[in-house]
């Protein structure tokens, strides 16, 4: 039985695979004042590419590799257009945290929290800091983990797109 | 064959052929799906050592593995989990050498409807009163199966049901887990709150049914709990408050306790332009919440504790986390984040986290407190950009930690002073060198220790490590561990080989014993969405 089901699961797989275009999941996260929004109208509110960062305030690959967008975002900007979107997924224990955590850093990105991991389970993130790459609802790039020196890559791919 | 199989097999189906159907209408293609999944894989190999005592398990390999997928077509969502342990990896919470499939759900979203029906997750207000979540790391799976129902009647008010039994383990649990919980949306309702001050009110109930077929007459099958919550956040500031109230629910970790529990958590945050502070209170008292009342651990948990302290990252600031007292405590932290120098480019920040914690006082009332300390941790932590190349972090941590309580037993109270040194080089455009020294030093439990670790990144894809924590004061006993990992988009590969101290890995409140243990391990981990 159990094969079953995975065998249909996979067949969605192979059959969508022939198709083109996609939709992100519709699932809810809050803004940085408790609003709920749905991630998929976040991202269809802009033609620019939206730079996701999941990411969390214990997780200091994260915080590194964040801390370095944040200090490239006004001149790279200049060079070509996108925007940060950083996602926390900080869970009950930590997400009072937040807020206070990126004013205290002077972080200029758009702000949002994922407590109970609805969109990070949505979009199937394992670790991270993970950054997914979005540009007309559809994700052109993914990476996770950060080791110095990836932001390249996604300045490359945004540079490109 | 059972029939709570069959729902996801017809769906899959239907979405098989409803595929087919728009393909053969529609070139150019009118599909707006999105597929997504996962993949997790956790072995290690252990091997005999004398040193540490590890015990050997049976089979000397062990594998967690974790298969997702799930699909989105516009309004409706399906997917699947499969996990394999074969067997789980040791100091798990349960022996296990099967494989199955847990998780499947449906789920129709709509812009003021959305119902799921199978295995979900989800949280009432912080997660005091209820709380169904995942975390692979302690092995905990508490998905409820059964129905979950929200709606937005009217646009200041979000109501939400739920209705299901929890997992446990690969089974479920005895019980039946219910809850309704209601959000007022005060900026909704009145104009003059729609400004820049948002105000929201939140009313919970969540009741757990479990068979009583004992003797006395006067046990409560059923435990009901009611929750509210107040949340005002500002442009510069905000505030919550959530109390809940349990019904009296004996059950093995409270010792058949009779009486209610209940539980108050307050938070305050402040912020203005490179300065944030946030403060925290907390009181339990007889708060443990379970599916089952027999159980005890990392089993079938309804809300969530975690430890409202700070999350260490480091070797040594690890060795003495907290672990929360549902039986009864009172405590807080605050934590101040502020930004010294106003330069975008080479900025210098300072954080600083205090925490306390300690038994109720001896009528045992919420918030009341007692001489009878728990846990403490005051640390500071300054962080340096010198230059495009070099990073600097320091930090002092001075730790309190009571044994005794925290992890149970007679132990004599532990002090701890901990230094942390973590230098970050880039000295090319994509290769980084990484170095730490820390010390801790105590003249309790296993006295002092030393760590270093070193890292190589050579981005985009390769990172190399090799650490060693040793024990100097008591044990004399070094844990090295070498490794390293390759990424390449969503996927990730990394092999160690090491020793590892037995110690409690806590997450929200609930913790797991990981063994002592040398071998190799291998993770493989990958994402893929369309």
């Amino acid at each position: 039985m159990q094969k079953m089901i995975l065998l249909f699961a996979l067949c969605i797989l192979f059959v969508h695979h022939t198709s083109a275009q996609n939709e992100l999941p519709d699932v809810k996260v809050k803004n940085l004042s408790g609003k709920e929004i749905s991630f998929n109208t976040i991202c269809k509110s802009t033609d620019t590419a939206l730079v996701i960062s999941f990411w969390a305030t214990w997780c200091i690959p994260c915080i590194t590799e964040m801390e370095l967008l944040n200090e490239q975002y006004e001149d790279k900007r200049k060079e070509f257009p996108y925007k940060i979107i950083a996602v926390s997924i900080d869970d009950t224990r930590t997400v009072n945290k937040v807020r206070p955590f990126v004013k205290g850093r002077g972080w200029q990105f758009d702000f949002y929290t994922d407590t109970n991991h609805d969109l990070k389970r949505a979009l199937n993130i394992n670790d991270i800091p993970h950054i997914l790459i979005i540009k007309n609802g559809k994700i052109i790039y993914q990476h996770t983990g950060y080791t110095p020196g990836n932001e390249e890559n996604i300045y490359q791919k945004l540079k490109t797109n | 064959m059972q029939l709570r199989y069959l729902c996801p097999v017809i769906l899959a189906c239907f979405f098989f052929i409803l595929f087919y159907e728009l393909k053969a209408q529609s070139p150019p293609p009118i599909t707006n799906g999105h597929i997504s999944g996962s993949f997790e894989s956790y072995s290690q190999l252990y091997l005999r050592d004398k040193k540490i005592n590890a015990v050997l398990p049976q089979d000397r390999l062990a594998s967690n593995n974790f298969l997702k997928l799930d699909y989105t077509l516009k309004k409706i969502a399906i997917g699947v989990q499969y996990e394999s342990y074969l067997p789980a990896i040791a100091g798990f919470p349960f022996v296990l050498n099967q494989s199955k499939i847990v998780n499947k759900y449906f789920k129709y979203t709509d812009t003021k409807f959305e119902i799921q029906i199978g295995d979900f997750y989800d949280q009432f207000g912080s997660g005091l009163i209820f709380r169904s979540w995942e975390n692979r790391q302690i092995g905990i799976n508490n998905a409820l199966e059964g129905v979950k129902l929200a709606v937005t009647p009217l646009p200041f008010l979000h109501l939400k049901g739920i209705y299901g039994r929890q997992r446990k383990i690969f089974d479920y649990a005895n019980s039946v887990v219910r809850g309704v919980d209601a959000a007022i949306d005060f900026s909704k309702i009145n104009k003059d709150f729609s400004g820049n001050t948002f105000v929201t009110l939140g009313l919970s109930y969540v009741g757990r049914y479990q068979q009583y077929t004992g003797p006395d007459p006067d046990f409560p099958a059923t435990v009901n709990a009611y929750g509210t919550r107040l949340e005002i956040v500002g442009q510069r500031g905000s505030f919550s408050a959530e109390y809940v109230y349990k019904d009296r629910d004996p059950n093995v970790v409270n010792n058949f306790n009779k009486t209610a529990g209940s539980a108050l958590l307050i938070n305050t945050g402040i912020t203005e332009n490179n300065l944030g502070l946030n403060i925290s209170l907390r009181s339990l008292k007889n708060f443990d919440f379970r599916g089952e009342r027999d159980a005890i651990g990392t089993s079938v948990p309804v809300n969530f504790i975690p430890a409202l302290t700070r999350q260490h990252d480091y070797l040594t600031s690890n060795i003495y986390v907290y672990n929360p007292q549902a039986a009864g405590e009172v405590g807080g932290q605050v934590d101040l984040f502020y930004q010294i120098k106003g330069s975008r480019k080479q900025p210098s920040r300072i954080a600083v986290n205090f925490a306390q914690y300690r038994a109720l006082g001896i009528d045992n009332k919420l918030l009341s407190i007692s001489n009878n300390r728990y846990f403490s941790d005051f640390n500071i932590e300054w962080k340096k950009k010198w230059s495009n190349q070099l990073n600097t972090t320091l930090a002092y941590h001075n730790v309190f930690y009571n044994k005794s309580v925290i992890e149970g037993g007679i132990y004599e109270n532990t002090n701890a002073n901990i230094f942390i040194m973590n230098n970050l080089f880039k000295y090319a455009k994509n290769k980084s060198f990484r170095f730490e020294l820390q010390a801790l030093f105590s003249e309790q439990d296993n006295g002092s220790w030393a760590a270093a670790v070193t890292e190589f990144g050579f981005a985009p894809a390769w990172n190399f490590y090799l650490s060693d924590l040793y024990n100097y004061g008591v044990l004399d006993t070094h844990y090295p561990n070498i490794g390293g990992s390759y990424t390449k988009n969503g996927t990730r590969f990394s092999l160690g080989y090491g020793r590892q101290r037995a110690g409690l890995i806590c997450i929200g409140g609930v913790c797991r014993f990981v063994p002592a243990a040398t071998g190799f391990s291998a993770t493989l981990t990958k994402t893929f969405n369309n």
